[in-house]
């Protein structure tokens, strides 16, 4: 999916602009989660080269990567390396997964991976592991509520880690959904039409309408296919525009 | 410890401030609940009695009398000298006994506010998820009532009663509704065990949740509200039953 041209008319321009820019934030997010997919696939590439499973103790080494994403992009406030259940030789399941907290320190999430234990050790059913490993592509999932490792209202970014070729997990990062609003409000704002965002399946990620209010559905548009086609278009009087790159859609009342 | 400081721990006790009894039953409640949903894990080392204390934010008194509930109902094992401490020590199967002492230390009144809270939250939340979800936003729930339903384990019910109605918050995409769901299912997932191990009732309560998550489907707010709120009063109604007949 590539960039708009630009339009001509005076009406769509600005909106046109607006769904850029809005690509441009998570694109920024993108990069760190394309950052730690790349660290991640060369050390599990070398356990290949030494001939051995990798174990949960190598991905330590990841560490001072995700440390560096997580103080270095604003909006990223979860990062990590999610393993495919099998993959380590050591643990079932994985998660190298890095948080900063409201004051600013990186501390690791530890969940109880063990299904005899917890009912949430499964993290293969969430959108940010099964989309990644349903189409081998990246994926923005959410807004949804993170009850499992932030328990916040969140977007999470993620991108499938390939091995010679087969599923190994996904890298992700998280943006929680109050940063993503501060990010694009102003840009919102700007418009001179009431102008929210949603998701592929509708649902409201950022707003500057208060009919339209963040976590609600906006019914009626097909998104999903419109973001097929990456082209603007109209429903019943609304503006839609496709923000470069990402799979939300600007929608204009 | 030796008699005298025996004495002088009974005599603090004496003196402690009247709602002593309720911090100890709060804090047996804390640690075994805790210890029966899997979070300490069976031989684990408990922090020592001044540090656990402080991190309760209870006195050393109370931390051994709740010490003392806890090894009379078989959660901990206390090993004195060298390498001693308190250690979890979880028993093969959750038995109905150990259950039945914990749920002994609720009243009918705190098991009834309990449920009252539950169902504001279960009810809200199945409100705002139906007019909030779309079909693919309801896989974890379908996936959670199957498994309920074939389940035969009381312990992993339990910790699926207690996922859906968390999953169900989520639907609602409210995070404060599941912030409270996860903190209220910590204090009662364990009970829950005591009224889903009947397997006529497990059937009911399969079939209630799937209605519900139909109802959530299919947008009928009110209908929906209605059995999220049957899916938590039935099983605490039972739990006062049982509580009533010890």
């Amino acid at each position: 999916m590539g960039c708009s041209p630009p339009l001509a008319t005076l009406d769509t321009d600005p909106a046109t602009w607006v769904a850029a820019q809005v690509g441009g934030a998570l694109e920024a997010v993108f990069a760190a989660v394309a950052a730690i997919r790349a660290e991640t696939e060369d050390l599990l590439r070398r356990a290949a080269g030494e001939e051995r499973r990798p174990a949960s103790a190598d991905l330590a080494a990841l560490r001072p990567g995700l440390h560096r994403q997580l103080t270095g992009e604003d909006l990223v406030s979860g990062a990590g390396f999610v393993a495919a259940p099998g993959l380590l030789g050591d643990v079932p399941a994985w998660l190298e997964w890095w948080q900063s907290g409201a004051d600013g320190v990186v501390r690791p999430l530890q969940l109880d991976l063990d299904s005899g234990q917890s009912a949430y050790a499964d993290y293969t059913h969430w959108d940010w592991f099964a989309l990644p490993r349903a189409t081998g592509r990246r994926a923005v999932a959410g807004p949804y509520v993170d009850y499992l490792c932030s328990d916040e209202y969140s977007l999470t970014l993620s991108e499938p880690v390939l091995v010679q070729g087969r599923f190994a997990g996904v890298a992700a990062a998280d943006v929680y959904l109050r940063h993503f609003e501060a990010a694009v409000l102003p840009l919102l704002r700007s418009l001179p039409r009431p102008a929210h965002l949603v998701n592929a399946r509708g649902r409201v990620a950022a707003s500057a309408d208060p009919a339209h209010l963040a976590g609600s559905l906006t019914r009626g548009p097909r998104f999903g296919d419109l973001l097929g086609t990456a082209r603007p278009g109209t429903h019943d009087g609304l503006g839609l525009v496709p923000c470069a790159g990402v799979p939300l859609v600007l929608v204009l009342a | 410890m030796k008699q005298d400081e025996k004495e002088g721990a009974a005599r603090k006790a004496v003196f402690s401030p009247v709602d002593n009894r309720a911090r100890v039953e709060a804090v047996v409640r804390r640690i075994g609940d805790a210890i029966e949903l899997g979070l300490i894990a069976d031989g684990e080392q408990l922090p020592g009695e001044s540090e656990l204390a402080g991190q309760l934010g209870v006195s050393t008194v109370t931390l051994r009398e709740a010490l003392m509930a806890l090894r009379q109902q078989g959660l901990v094992t206390t090993r004195r000298g060298r390498g001693g401490g308190s250690f979890v020590s979880v028993p093969e199967v959750p038995a109905d006994d150990r259950l039945k002492a914990r749920l002994r230390g609720w009243s009918t009144d705190e098991l009834r506010d309990l449920g009252d809270h539950w169902a504001a939250l279960s009810g809200a939340a199945a409100r705002l998820a139906a007019q909030r979800t779309e079909p693919d936003d309801l896989r974890q729930l379908h996936r959670t009532a199957e498994e309920l339903a074939h389940t035969g384990d009381a312990a992993a019910r339990s910790r699926l009663y207690g996922r859906f109605h968390v999953e169900l918050a989520a639907a609602a995409q409210s995070t404060r509704l599941t912030r409270e769901q996860v903190a209220l299912q910590s204090e009662i997932g364990a009970l829950l065990c005591l009224v889903l191990a009947d397997d006529a009732f497990r059937e009911e309560v399969a079939d209630r949740h799937r209605a519900l998550v139909s109802a959530v489907q299919d947008g009928a707010h009110e209908t929906a509200g209605t059995l999220a709120e049957r899916c938590v009063r039935e099983p605490v109604a039972r739990l006062v039953a049982v509580r009533l007949g010890l």
